[in-house]
């Protein structure tokens, strides 16, 4: 008799309980875009933040209302574009695929110290501590902290440098925002040339400091005066341009310090 | 007075976690960030009130008349489970904003034995009603005391030149011990 009672009980406490969220499920449902998660399924999944959204769920939901383009998603480019499109019944735009390149070219036996930094090995920390005892206050640091925040490991350090797997390479930006000398931006893929030079010191306090720095010769303007031009000694690239021919410029800087990446 | 004293017995004097050692999985995994402990210690806060009120009122209602106590722990499991559910439910509809502030806190929270005992205790020590909710309340406050003080110590030691060989998990034990016996020198305050 009690065995029966306690079955009893305890099986009605679960009926009551099952019938009681049952219930609720169907009063509280929430009505959701079915598009949300097909579109959701296709994203990477990063969660990077890339597109302006607060992840991919975000994202897909904001792509449904029709509040960011179809093409917003930097990381999966012009593939996952298409698909979204395809899904909002919308004609996709075409993404031009961009990764990250490294605006400085010193390798760390290039690099001249003025002191012997100890501190904590990120360049957030050296950077803090007068530039980790760098001579050229723009140049890399080489702690890898861009490194270590790619979320895609496209980034390998290579004696003190980043250097960047453009097959990898999503652009999702994380990189040249953790950077704290600001020397990573995003180039266009099909246009691989790089000045790999952030310093607007003279041309004759540069030499000194580096063997590969930009002195703001001109030489690269005079070959190739569409692409470049020298803005606060040190060369620029409008990568607008794309499709110019620059080898003549790579060949000819004489420190080297444009880089073309084959 | 006796509530107060009730409070603060739960609060600090047999804290939750520092001198009775329950639910130490969520105070190790989710006090690595101060923003992740608050989250959590506010979804306690508020699951541990629903879930004591209504584990009390099956107890003393439905398996006390029956002579079923020895059904507790089932029940109060079955209980738990469900009323979480059913919160997480209700907010994702009435509250979103606060369901993506602690939302993905409350899965865990169903599984965490700091429920579970709270609903015990306030049976064992034979509380009424108002007394168990204050008891509860306690408890969940010492709960999040605990575990946002033990946050902040740890964001300060992800910073700190540790020994290779006491890194991650070995200083954060070293640390709740201490702040465990710390919380000893609670021990007999108001005269408890």
């Amino acid at each position: 008799m009690f065995v029966l009672i306690s079955i009893l009980v305890l099986g009605i406490l679960g009926f009551v309980f099952a019938g009681l969220l049952g219930l609720a499920a169907d009063y509280f449902k929430i009505e959701e875009d079915p598009r949300v998660a097909t579109i959701l399924a296709i994203l990477p999944g990063a969660n990077c933040g890339a597109c302006g959204a607060g992840g991919c769920h975000d994202f897909a939901d904001r792509v449904a209302k029709g509040e960011i383009a179809v093409s917003g998603c930097t990381v999966g480019g012009a593939e996952v574009a298409r698909k979204i499109a395809e899904i909002m019944g919308v004609e996709g735009h075409e993404v031009h695929k961009k990764v990250a390149a490294v605006h400085c070219g010193a390798r760390e036996n290039q690099r001249k110290k003025k002191a012997s930094y100890s501190g904590i090995k990120t360049c957030m920390g050296a950077d803090i501590v007068d530039g980790g005892g760098l001579m050229c206050s723009y140049g890399c640091l080489g702690y890898g902290d861009c490194f270590c925040v790619c979320p895609f490991n496209a980034i390998t350090m290579k004696e003190g440098l980043p250097y960047i797997d453009p097959e990898k390479c999503t652009a999702c930006g994380k990189c040249v925002a953790v950077c704290p000398r600001k020397i990573i931006s995003l180039r266009p893929y099909d246009f691989p040339v790089v000045v790999a030079c952030s310093s607007h010191d003279r041309g004759a306090e540069t030499r000194k400091l580096c063997p590969v720095g930009c002195i703001a010769c001109n030489i690269c303007v005079k070959l190739a005066p569409e692409v470049f031009k020298v803005e606060n000694n040190l060369a620029v690239m409008d990568y607008s341009k794309a499709g110019i021919n620059c080898d003549p410029a790579v060949e000819k800087c004489p420190t080297k310090c444009i880089v073309k990446f084959v | 007075m006796e509530l107060f004293g009730i409070f603060f017995a739960a609060f600090l004097i047999n804290n939750i976690l520092l001198i009775r050692f329950i639910a130490l999985c969520s105070f190790f995994g989710v006090s690595t960030k101060i923003d992740t402990s608050v989250g959590m210690s506010l979804a306690v806060i508020f699951v541990m009130t629903i879930s004591s009120a209504v584990s009390w009122v099956i107890f003393h209602f439905v398996l006390a008349p029956f002579h079923l106590e020895f059904l507790r722990t089932a029940t109060f499991i079955l209980t738990i489970a469900s009323l979480v559910q059913l919160e997480e439910l209700y907010m994702k509809k009435t509250i979103p904003a606060l369901y993506r502030a602690m939302g993905i806190y409350l899965p865990l929270i169903t599984t965490n034995c700091a429920i579970l005992a709270v609903a015990f205790l306030a049976i064992d020590y034979r509380f009424n009603f108002v007394q168990s909710m204050v008891y509860s309340i306690g408890v969940s406050a010492g709960y999040s005391l605990a575990i946002v003080l033990f946050a902040y110590i740890r964001e300060r030691m992800a910073l700190a030149p540790i020994p290779k060989w006491f890194q991650g998990y070995p200083i954060a034990f070293i640390t709740a011990a201490l702040m465990s016996l710390a919380f000893l020198g609670f021990t007999n305050m108001f005269g408890l």
